[in-house]
């Protein structure tokens, strides 16, 4: 039984560091919460531009020239059209316990419900926005690009969000869980 | 518009990486959370050793476009402790969502509909928590060696073996 992903985190490590520094040679560093906030504006903007203009946020990312649709925006559609193409490419060497939308280790812990994964997910989700953009940034921008950059700010916000995140997983499985 | 297709195929490798290595795996992910499977922060402290030993050679010559973001102590403390515990909630973070939601996977999509809700409601706080956490205690920014007013390589390169000795010798897996 092979349990590791397609390629080993030596690589997959190496590729995102050169990636990284890629992208910092030619545009920017690597980031994705912010267009979370690009995407809100864009779609608010399309539905209800006087509320999208009254918040001074959403305000500085979504223009009515300028639809926020730059270098970061295209990025993250990269992502979702890279991340798909190479799914569909390799999806019969991706491992059994990584497919489908309800792991294991979740339906072992919390029961077979889709509506009980979805819900958490789904709450899951909007804390690390939220959390996000208080921080200023996400795994991305802050780890990996911030702490590459030895940011102060990046240094923080990686050691905080890898205690509390390693605190609330030890919470939920009670450290009673097996990982096969 | 040449950046507009940069940004696309750097994306896309971007992407692509993430599902190889399996970071957009809840088991893998959670595995690190757990201390047990170390895939996941090895991957990441690699990154970070290579790029910033890029980044900063980069630098030496002028051609690196850095981003430096800001430390306002608070609104990053509270922020990443927030992002923490949504982390291990959902197991995915704001990219690998992408990624997991390009897979199909149905956790995946759920987590990229909360995150554009989190945006939003964020947006809609953000005069208050500007005020509260943004502004107080914000001190620019600042780089390690900005602080220690050193030339930034003489900092990378440690710093970055420190991370490849890590990520290559010192974490290891813990099963039962």
């Amino acid at each position: 039984m092979n349990d590791n992903p397609i390629i080993s985190w030596k690589i997959a490590g190496v590729a995102l560091g050169l990636l990284l520094t890629l992208a910092t040679y030619l545009v920017s560093p690597l980031g994705v919460s912010t267009q979370f906030v690009v995407t809100d504006a864009i779609v608010l903007h399309k539905v209800a531009p006087a509320v999208a203009e009254s918040n001074t946020y959403l305000a500085k990312y979504g223009v009515e020239q300028d639809w926020g649709v730059g270098y970061g925006w295209m990025l993250i559609l990269g992502m979702i059209v890279g991340g798909g193409v190479t799914a569909l490419m390799f999806r019969d060497k991706q491992p059994e316990s990584d497919k489908g939308s309800m792991p294991a280790m979740w339906t072992a812990k919390f029961g077979p419900s889709e509506g009980k994964r979805y819900a958490a997910s789904f709450f899951g989700g909007l804390l690390l926005l939220f959390g996000a953009r208080l921080a200023g940034g996400c795994t991305s921008g802050h780890m990996i690009s911030g702490i590459s950059q030895l940011a102060v700010s990046s240094m923080i916000f990686g050691v905080v969000t890898f205690a509390v995140a390693i605190l609330v997983a030890k919470l939920i499985y009670n450290n009673q869980v097996k990982i096969s | 518009m040449m950046t507009l297709i940069i940004g696309f195929l750097i994306g896309c490798a971007f992407g692509a990486i993430l599902f190889l290595g399996g970071a957009s795996s809840y088991r893998k992910i959670l595995g690190t959370l757990l201390l047990k499977d170390m895939t996941i922060i090895k991957l990441m402290m690699t990154a970070i050793g290579v790029g910033t030993l890029g980044i900063y050679l980069l630098d030496q010559g002028g051609l690196a476009h850095m981003s430096i973001k800001p430390a306002y102590i608070w609104g990053i403390v509270a922020g990443g402790a927030i992002f923490g515990t949504g982390w291990a909630i959902s197991g995915y973070c704001p990219g690998t969502c992408l990624v997991g939601t390009a897979e199909g996977k149905f956790d995946a999509v759920a987590t990229l509909i909360g995150g554009l809700v989190g945006a939003l409601i964020f947006a809609w706080a953000f005069p208050m928590l500007d005020e509260l956490l943004l502004q107080n205690a914000n001190f620019g920014k600042i780089t390690i060696q900005g602080l220690l007013g050193i030339n930034g390589l003489y900092l990378a390169v440690p710093f970055s073996f420190a991370m490849l000795f890590a990520a290559f010798f010192l974490l290891k897996d813990r099963y039962e």
